[in-house]
């Protein structure tokens, strides 16, 4: 689901160092110990509408829009993106595909986590040449432990918990989502997402859906118990290079760990897991903070004055937005809205951008 | 279960010992029991056998609905009824049995992570070919499910299954695939265990535990069922390890026994009744 196409647009960013071997070379090619930051210009171009002008002006390169990460699926996706090189901006949701997280990439559309991650690796981004094979066959092991103990209560949270669905989530998709979608996606979305679980672990002897949900959350976290216990105190799951499987644990817990839900049972259980935060801290410190140019600095060249231009005109656009907002609030025939804003608190510049959405 | 119920539960366990009178109930062998259920029910005779806790395998045509929660198998313990190997596993290890103590934490999750694989894969490759694929259905699926029954009431229960399990499928977005991706997924997850195995005798080197005993559930029923096409058991036959590993479980565990109503009864039976 969408925990999984977090790991695939990382996949598609970051730079090259961490693992990823180009097949002309010999295994020769040491990994950098530090991978520099990768830089996200498209960050700013979080809107829907400059993140459509930002779709048609890149289409060279393979592109993710992620639902702007907000989901627990894209935000692993993106990661495997950005360790391994491909420029991968994140903007707002096509108004095309209801389905998130969709890859874009020279008009061939793939819109699920493992096929995401599939393509990748057939374009030569691979996280795992490093690995064993029975490192490989773990991380398909975790990775059906994330999918059957982790992804319910993790549905759960952000689709079917009432405060949690009408505070955080469904403002903050309906943002991104063109009208008139943003009327009917979300809903449908939190449909499918309580059906998943009625129907995978609704069954007898658990009648009602406090039972239920009493079930998903103890193997929550049950399985973030595990999870910590296999990092143990290593910076990553299979030793100092990030891999699939760090995508895809990033992927699941960081929007947990992150997002500020007015419920958060299980978040305060994973800020009991010290070694998961600090995992999780580690990663965004990496791999998805803006760097001071605003380039990525993997080598994109084609990143060029256009893409400075384009940026300049989306910060002033959103300026021009933040005054009519404003205006609006103080204008005394509107009654006073409430602005939801998110507090992602990776970092300063992470926020800024973000904080400035306003439904 | 809350966590009251479940402490209540355990106490409940601990206070008898293991009798000889455990039963394990599971649907018709001969006619009426489905591949997936089968897996079931040999993945939960083979940990007991490895556990050494004695169990009649008794065959009821509804098993399904006897069960507490609606699927197969179940022991009856006692005074207590307990169905599904995970509750299984955790019922034997509140009577003071348990294969995997001598594991570590990192094994410990290790093992659980294989264990929700196999269910995730095999099990749901399992289900999607016997009630999604069309063919299978009409020729094995609806005969066997509903044998015990008369008409219309076979018909009845076999395609009001069907429908739950495809919107199970649908739910999880399984529904979608076609049956060469479903077959590519189940050679994705054999790898994964025969790479796992290695050349080891048991996943976890010295002693089998319980993942030992669900994926020998799996892979044996897989490789002695007979249905349309042999494709589901030609993926598994292509890693020799796990051919080996199933057979030095089934030649330890179950043909040590009596021949007479015996988990190794049943587990041949399995090559000749699984037919249409």
């Amino acid at each position: 689901m969408a925990s999984g196409s977090r790991a695939a647009l990382a996949l598609g960013r970051g730079n090259g160092a961490c693992g990823y071997k180009p097949p002309s070379q010999g295994p020769a090619t040491a990994p950098e110990a530090a991978p520099p930051p990768a830089a996200f210009p498209s960050r700013l171009c979080c809107r829907g509408r400059s993140g459509a002008a930002m779709r048609g002006q890149h289409r060279c390169v393979p592109r993710a829009c992620a639902a702007g990460g907000q989901d627990g699926g894209s935000h692993g996706a993106e990661l495997l993106g950005r360790r391994l090189g491909a420029a991968v901006p994140s903007s707002g949701v096509s108004d095309r595909h209801a389905d998130v997280p969709v890859l874009i990439s020279e008009d061939t559309v793939i819109s699920q986590p493992a096929k995401i991650l599939n393509f990748l690796r057939k374009q030569r981004y691979n996280a795992d040449y490093e690995l064993s094979a029975k490192q490989g066959a773990d991380t398909l092991a975790y990775i059906a432990l994330l999918e059957e103990k982790l992804l319910p209560a993790l549905l759960h949270t952000f689709w079917v918990e009432a405060e949690n669905y009408c505070s955080v989530t469904k403002p903050w998709f309906a943002s991104r989502i063109p009208f008139p979608l943003s009327l009917y996606l979300p809903g449908k979305m939190s449909r499918e997402a309580l059906n998943r679980i009625l129907l995978t672990r609704g069954g007898p002897p658990l009648y009602s859906l406090t039972e239920v949900e009493a079930q998903i959350y103890r193997d929550a976290k049950e399985c973030l118990n595990l999870l910590s216990k296999r990092l143990g105190t290593s910076q990553f799951f299979f030793g100092n290079t990030p891999t699939t499987l760090d995508a895809f644990v990033f992927g699941f817990l960081a929007p947990v760990y992150k997002v500020c839900f007015p419920r958060v049972q299980l978040q305060e259980h994973l800020k009991q897991l010290t070694n998961l935060c600090r995992f999780c801290d580690d990663i965004l410190t990496c791999y998805f903070k803006l760097t001071i140019t605003g380039h990525s600095p993997s080598g994109q060249d084609t990143a060029d004055a256009n893409l400075q231009k384009l940026t300049q005109l989306v910060n002033k656009e959103s300026n021009l937005i933040e005054k009519m907002d404003d205006n609006l609030r103080k204008s005394p025939q509107h009654p006073p809205r409430k602005i939801t804003t998110l507090k992602l608190a990776a970092g300063g510049e992470e926020s800024s951008p973000l904080n400035r959405l306003s439904p | 279960m809350s966590l009251v119920a479940e402490a209540f539960m355990n106490q409940l366990a601990a206070a008898e010992p293991w009798p000889e009178n455990a039963a394990l109930y599971q649907q018709l062998k001969e006619d009426q029991i489905l591949l997936s259920d089968n897996a079931a029910s040999l993945a939960v005779q083979a940990f007991l056998q490895m556990c050494n806790l004695p169990v009649r395998v008794v065959c009821r045509a509804n098993a399904e609905y006897m069960s507490p929660s609606g699927k197969v198998p179940f022991i009856h313990v006692g005074n207590q009824v307990v169905s599904e190997l995970g509750p299984i596993v955790q019922f034997v290890k509140a009577k003071g049995h348990s294969l995997s103590d001598g594991l570590d934490e990192v094994q410990k999750a290790e093992m659980k992570a294989y264990m929700e694989l196999v269910n995730n894969m095999l099990l749901t490759a399992e289900l999607y070919l016997q009630w999604c694929d069309d063919v299978t259905v009409e020729e094995i699926t609806h005969p066997r499910y509903g044998s015990p029954y008369p008409w219309p009431l076979n018909r009845i229960l076999s395609y009001q299954k069907q429908w739950e399990i495809r919107r199970k499928m649908k739910a999880i977005g399984w529904a979608g695939k076609s049956l060469e991706q479903v077959l590519e997924d189940v050679d994705q997850c054999c790898q994964a265990l025969s790479q796992r195995l290695g050349t080891q005798p048991y996943f976890f080197n010295k002693q089998p535990t319980e993942l030992d005993a669900l994926v020998f559930g799996h892979l044996f029923t897989i490789l002695t069922t007979q249905l349309i096409t042999d494709e589901l058991s030609e993926k598994v036959k292509n890693y020799g390890n796990l051919t080996a590993f199933c057979r030095r479980i089934e030649q330890q565990y179950f043909e040590g026994h009596d021949k007479d109503g015996s988990a190794a009864a049943s587990a041949r039976s399995a090559k000749r009744s699984l037919l249409r």
